[in-house]
């Protein structure tokens, strides 16, 4: 069995020498343990049932010292290596969570630290931060094994299997898989209008006027968001502002807004009162969160044109038997911006992430005000997104999310239909790694990944499975309550790589038909399978996942397996981010209808400039978008952050131009947020630095 | 025949307007300090009307200005082209010229341009957005030069 030259892998992953020695020492041991002596024939009997190749585990040795031990029917002796064994990987465990510990300490910010799923809207990393990340690892085993089990059930132990190997060798991802939450939802707030928190555990009653509408909005946001992985969505909130400001000033209040209605020596008007409600409940939404390991929560919001307000709450009814009124929601709508605009130069605030809704027609935006509106808001430095739709039977309320608008219906008990959405659960596939696959292989690429694509959808229904079972035991109330309607939720696949995989597959990343006719055939795919597993329990949707973490960590695992690689993250644009050669209006068209036809989930081209641009210059590229029919997009300009003075400026600047420091830092939007660029994670910093802003010739 | 090296969307040479700007090469003006001395050689391909059929085809909807970028070897050529744009382009669409010369040609037609900037780059003065500027950019209306050189002024003041 022995041969001099035999090198076996420690658990480490170093290879190493074979020493017979040591497992002969851990027999010795063994039987000494349990007052025994192992003689030179027993032990050289043992050893001629073990049979160590080159390349052989640790972990494999020992469990073939095990059977060995058991077949000579040293049962007590077998049993007390086993429980050292048991007791050495516990140690381990600790060990690794320790290590862990202190690198986390010393890491140069939380989303470097982090080893598993790196909370994005995590500034500083504190105890509270640390105690967030320890569990992360038993989270996604205990995630695994309760999907596992339930795919076992459902399909059969094979699937099971093939699930956790294309898990493992990174063909599919398993996002947020550190919580045990669903993942995001756009919540309507009717059923907190009309009972207070307590039918979602808290114990908070009604909102009755301005004041208590404010504070119980902040705690109320607090409480979905915990129940929940990822983005909590109030598309109503300014409606509902809107109701309580005319509540307290009177319904025509937007008109005498300089009013003063304060008695105290602050004579405080109209509009001061509304601005520090929005202060109040913005700063209150950004602090970090106790409940929710010191993340923020992820809030957005929305704004509606006229036309978009029109179709979603024409039916709405508020409580007290009055409906929304679209004069006054403008005023409100167009003030919050401005005063968020304003305030996020005095401090960075990174939540609500805001959804501008427009509808479009004939290559323009229907509602010319708010066309001008949004294109003045962009021109005065504001970072926001639009979503245009040539029929209000779509809306994105998250980041990213788009959905289409089943039922614009109003029910006096869940509020307006067309804003609860959201997606339970969202599973990627890393087309790179799978086309490349198939194509080394010699397989046809779309073969393997039909294959792929049907055994995702087969995963997300057991993730439903099991989220409906947690719903029978009272664990969701969010559902319970009315908050997310579970038929309104979507399973999500999520893409990545797609632009690498066209990259290996030699084609051209422009807009051309070779590059056309490859994302049309893969998304459309997956397209197909979202119909075909399409229930009326069960919704499915395709979106191009922002890769916070994902697209980093997809690229180093394809780089350190042999695959094609080209970045060091796969982005979710439809274009090279690092390709100069493409200019703004190329940008809209690859993100147009033709490119982003089936993806049913959305993406959002972000623009990278370098500079803002005028205000008509922006309204013509809201037509361009019209045209191209590039449904979600932004404008993402750096804005300085001057590490000296704490000055905040909306351009892009070497210099803080208020103490002349060189020391700046940049806040940008990686995913859906603005963010400081020294708080992304090491190779997210790599990947902003590399991203090209287009110089504003 | 005038030659093009590139051409790409922008913003900051005509204010206000979504610009293609077509960079022509065989610049004669050689400016100390030239910012893309590339051009200053005869490379490129040809800018045929053809060409400029192409990008329209491609770009007409999302652009609001077409504008030519040197060609001071061949003003009439400019000239032509310009007018093939006001023929073939649709009526909305502004056609600009960024020249380096100090003025226009004589015989030069306004009636094809919207825009034209004029004047050599002079380190020491600066290029549009410097208040101690030469180069002028002018707005033309019923063939008449506005000059609108302090668009650029006001950006960078805030």
């Amino acid at each position: 069995m022995l041969n001099s030259e035999v090198f076996i892998i420690k658990r480490d992953g170093k290879k190493e020498l074979f020493s017979i020695d040591k497992i002969k020492n851990a027999v010795a041991k063994a039987f000494l343990s349990v007052g025994s002596f192992a003689t030179q024939e027993v032990i050289t009997n043992l050893l001629s049932r073990v049979s160590i190749t080159n390349g052989a585990s640790v972990e494999d040795i020992q469990n073939q010292v095990e059977i060995a031990l058991m077949s000579e029917r040293y049962y007590n002796v077998a049993k007390s290596y086993m429980l050292y064994r048991q007791k050495h990987l516990e140690d381990r465990e600790v060990r690794d969570k320790l290590c862990f510990l202190l690198d986390y300490c010393e890491a140069k910010n939380p989303a470097t630290g982090s080893k598993f799923d790196a909370n994005a809207n995590v500034e500083n990393k504190n105890i509270a931060t640390l105690i967030g990340e320890l569990p992360k690892s038993n989270f996604i085993r205990l995630n695994r094994r309760l999907l596992t089990d339930r795919l076992k059930e459902r399909y059969g132990k094979e699937l099971a299997d093939r699930y956790l190997d294309l898990l493992n060798h990174h063909f599919i991802y398993k996002n947020d898989e550190t919580s045990l939450a669903n993942y995001c939802a756009s919540i309507t707030m009717y059923p907190w209008l009309i009972n207070g928190t307590m039918s979602i555990g808290g114990n908070s009653t009604v909102p009755t006027n301005l004041k208590s509408f404010c504070g119980g909005f902040v705690n109320m946001v607090f409480m979905v968001s915990s129940m929940l992985s990822g983005a909590c969505a109030t598309p109503e909130f300014l409606m509902y502002m809107n109701y309580f400001v005319g509540l307290e000033y009177g319904d025509d209040y937007y008109k005498h807004v300089d009013e003063v209605v304060d008695l105290s020596k602050r004579r405080r008007t109209i509009d001061k009162m509304i601005t520090d409600c929005f202060e109040q409940i913005v700063y209150s939404i950004n602090q970090p969160t106790g409940a929710r390991n010191f993340q923020a929560v992820f809030w957005n919001i929305s704004y509606y044109d006229r036309y978009y307000f029109n179709s979603l709450f024409e039916n709405f009814v508020f409580p007290d038997g009055s409906k929304p009124d679209w004069e006054s929601l403008s005023w409100l709508q167009k003030r919050f911006m401005k005063w968020f605009n304003k305030e996020r130069t005095r401090s960075i605030l990174t939540f609500p992430v805001e959804t501008m809704a427009l509808l479009t027609k004939d290559g323009d935006v229907l509602d010319e005000e708010y066309g001008d509106f949004t294109s003045e808001m962009y021109s005065e430095g504001h970072s926001f997104f639009t979503y245009m739709s040539d029929n209000a039977d779509s809306l994105s309320s998250c980041c990213r999310l788009r959905n289409e608008i089943q039922d614009n219906g109003f029910s006096y008990t869940l509020g307006a239909g067309g804003v609860s959405t959201g997606s339970k659960s969202v599973l990627t596939i890393n087309l790179n790694r799978c086309i490349q696959y198939a194509v080394k292989a010699g397989l046809p690429y779309l073969a393997f990944l039909e294959e792929v694509v049907d055994l995702v959808h087969k995963v997300q229904l057991a993730y439903n499975d099991n989220l409906i079972l947690l719903q029978e035991k009272g664990m969701l109330p969010l559902f319970d309550a009315g908050y997310i309607n579970m038929k309104r939720q979507y399973l999500t696949i999520g893409v990545n790589g797609l632009v690498e995989a066209a990259e290996f597959m030699g084609i051209e990343i422009k807009d051309n038909p070779d590059y056309e006719k490859f994302v049309q055939q893969v998304l459309g795919l997956i397209e197909t399978y979202n119909k075909k597993y399409r229930t009326k329990e069960n919704l499915f949707n395709c979106e191009m996942i922002p890769a916070e973490n994902v697209g980093v960590k997809h690229a180093k695992w394809d780089r350190e397996d042999g695959y094609l690689s080209p970045r060091e993250c796969y982005n979710s644009y439809f274009y090279i981010v690092e390709d100069e050669s493409l200019n703004v209006i190329d940008k809209f068209r690859m993100h147009g209808k033709r490119y982003i036809e089936h993806l049913t989930g959305g993406s959002a081209l972000h623009l990278n400039l370098l500079e803002h641009l005028s205000k008509p210059q922006y309204r013509q590229l809201m037509r361009v978008a019209a045209i191209e029919g590039c449904n979600y997009f932004t404008f993402n300009i750096p804005n300085t952050v001057c590490n000296e003075c704490g000055h905040i400026d909306k351009r892009y600047l070497k210099e803080c131009p208020t103490c002349h420091s060189k020391d700046v830092d940049y806040l940008t939007r990686v995913i859906g947020y603005m963010k400081r660029v020294s708080n992304f994670s090491e190779s997210r910093q790599k990947e902003a630095a590399l991203r090209y802003y287009a110089p504003v010739r | 025949m005038l030659r093009y090296v590139n051409y790409d969307i922008v913003f900051q040479e005509i204010p206000g307007e979504v610009t293609l700007a077509l960079n022509l090469s065989n610049c004669p003006n050689r400016c100390p300090g030239c910012h893309s001395p590339y051009l200053q050689n005869e490379v490129g391909d040809f800018l045929t009307e053809e060409v400029l059929s192409n990008l329209l085809v491609t770009y007409k909807g999302g652009i609001t200005c077409i504008c030519f970028m040197g060609g001071d070897v061949s003003p009439c050529e400019v000239q032509q082209l310009a007018e093939y744009l006001r023929r073939e382009a649709p009526i909305t669409l502004k056609v600009g010229w960024y020249s380096g010369r100090p003025q226009l040609p004589e015989d030069f037609d306004l009636q094809f341009f919207d825009y034209i900037k004029l004047g050599p780059y002079q380190q020491e003065l600066g290029a549009l957005k410097s208040r101690a500027t030469n180069q002028r950019l002018y707005r033309i209306f019923d063939q008449k030069m506005i000059d609108i050189t302090s668009c650029f002024w006001k950006k960078t003041a805030d």
